[in-house]
């Protein structure tokens, strides 16, 4: 009886580490890499992971947007961070405006297009992710952060 | 009891007058809102040397293009500049140049505008058999100090095309925002860590003091209370000194708030300087100031 219970506790402990294993692998970083940008618009190609496509596409606009205010894209006009490189300490500064932003998708007055460009890949652990075109309005999104005081104006 | 009236009747008046100098009119009074003065930025041609700046734009119409596209960068960023060709006509009338010296011609105009930055943008065309190109460098200074607040270099890309405005036009739009952003990154800089300004301490001819001389009621050299003074009241304890000599101290660099501390007001070099003026009156010199953009000249008798 007590060798069936060493057993029985092994294979547990060796199904648990096989499951905590397979569900922390395989999922895609979520990337923002810039495409173009003309006259204060920015074309960027972001993936994004949820439980179904509109939520996949849903975290893909916000990763775009989190990489414009807190990171900068290289090869873009907006190369250093809009609003800063601390997004902890900014998002908790101006909890309001992000929680109206994203949670309220005030975001989406900024989006000129969102076209996916893949199919929704399925992962192992029930995620799946898509790769977006997302086009934004700059010029907009600044002068919103200017007036809403997130972001100093030009000048002194 | 007859005199007791005529001091507080004097009192009185004295009070009113005092009140009718000072007070703010009340058709100006904003009820204590404070907008930050903002910097005078003015774009400019590059020049080599012997090019007459005054007709450098004239005869180049790429020029032209560049920096009316800069302006425009400006312009998007809710930022107006001081207009360069306004500035030099103004400058012609005025009959402000007295050399024929264009670099000269170049330093009067930015001193005559009152710029406290200026962008100097210089275009280059470049002709080939792969094709037509224009390349621009484009530089952000402070007027006052020569400090770099900006540079960046923009590239139409080659086409095989005779359009050297479109072309200028490209090579402005491929650098423009990156160039204002990090603009911004120095204003933000100044408006956190306070603003440059030069100071040039030195003796009247007829002065019996040097800057070893010693003074004040501790006794020390003149040079180390002024710099005694500068530590505690230079902006973050921020300065830098160029020199000194027995006759003259040079500091290159000393930050000064943008805000009063105090009243949230906006100050400037006058301010800072009227602070060491009567930093001097308080050991006993006779200390005359001159202001000229950010530079304060201290001159003690």
């Amino acid at each position: 009886m007590k060798k069936l219970n060493k057993i029985s506790s092994l294979v547990i402990v060796t199904l648990l580490l096989i499951t905590t294993g397979c569900s922390m692998k395989t999922l895609p970083t979520a990337e923002v890499n810039y495409l173009s940008g003309k006259d204060g618009t920015i074309t960027m190609r972001a993936i994004g992971i949820g439980t179904n496509q509109e939520d996949a596409i849903i975290d893909a606009e916000r990763n775009a947007f989190n990489v414009i205010f807190f990171r900068g894209l290289p090869e873009s006009e907006q190369k250093i961070a809009l609003i800063g490189t601390n997004e902890t300490e900014e998002k908790e500064k101006n909890k309001d405006y992000f929680n109206k932003f994203y949670k309220d998708k005030r975001y989406k007055t900024f989006v000129m297009s969102s076209i996916p460009t893949s199919d929704l890949t399925k992962h192992k652990g029930g995620k799946k992710s898509i790769a977006i075109d997302v086009k934004i309005n700059l010029v907009a999104l600044r002068k919103d952060l200017e007036q809403n005081n997130i972001i100093r104006k030009f000048g002194f | 009891m007859k005199n007791k009236y005529f001091i507080l009747a004097i009192l009185l008046l004295q009070s009113s007058l005092i009140n009718t100098v000072f007070c703010q009119n009340s058709a100006t009074n904003s009820g204590g809102q404070v907008v930050s003065v903002q910097p005078k930025i003015m774009v400019i041609p590059y020049t080599k040397e012997g090019e007459d700046l005054r007709t450098v734009l004239e005869n180049d119409e790429n020029k032209r293009i560049a920096i009316a596209k800069i302006k425009e960068g400006f312009d998007s960023r809710g930022f107006t500049t001081v207009d360069f060709v306004a500035k030099l006509k103004a400058a012609k009338d005025n009959n402000v140049f007295t050399s024929d010296n264009q670099t000269d011609i170049k330093s009067q105009i930015i001193q005559m505008s009152g710029a406290d930055v200026y962008v100097q943008a210089e275009v280059i065309v470049e002709k080939g058999q792969s094709g037509n190109s224009v390349k621009l460098i484009l530089t952000a200074y402070e007027a006052s100090t020569g400090n770099s607040l900006s540079n960046k270099v923009g590239e139409s890309g080659k086409f095989y095309t005779e359009d050297f405005n479109k072309l200028a036009s490209k090579a402005v739009e491929s650098c423009v925002e990156d160039f204002l952003n990090i603009m911004q990154i120095k204003f933000t800089d100044i408006v956190n860590n306070g603003k440059s300004v030069i100071i040039d301490i030195s003796f009247d001819a007829g002065s019996q003091y040097k800057m070893s001389s010693e003074i004040g009621s501790d006794g020390l050299p003149l040079s180390d209370q002024i710099e005694m003074w500068m530590e505690k009241n230079a902006f973050k304890n921020n300065y830098h000194i160029q020199g000194t000599t027995d006759l003259k101290m040079i500091f290159d660099d000393v930050k000064i708030p943008l805000k009063d501390q105090a009243t949230g007001n906006n100050y400037n070099p006058n301010k800072f300087a009227l602070e060491l003026f009567k930093f001097f009156k308080g050991l006993g010199l006779q200390p005359g100031k001159d202001v000229k953009g950010s530079t304060i000249y201290i001159t003690i008798k």
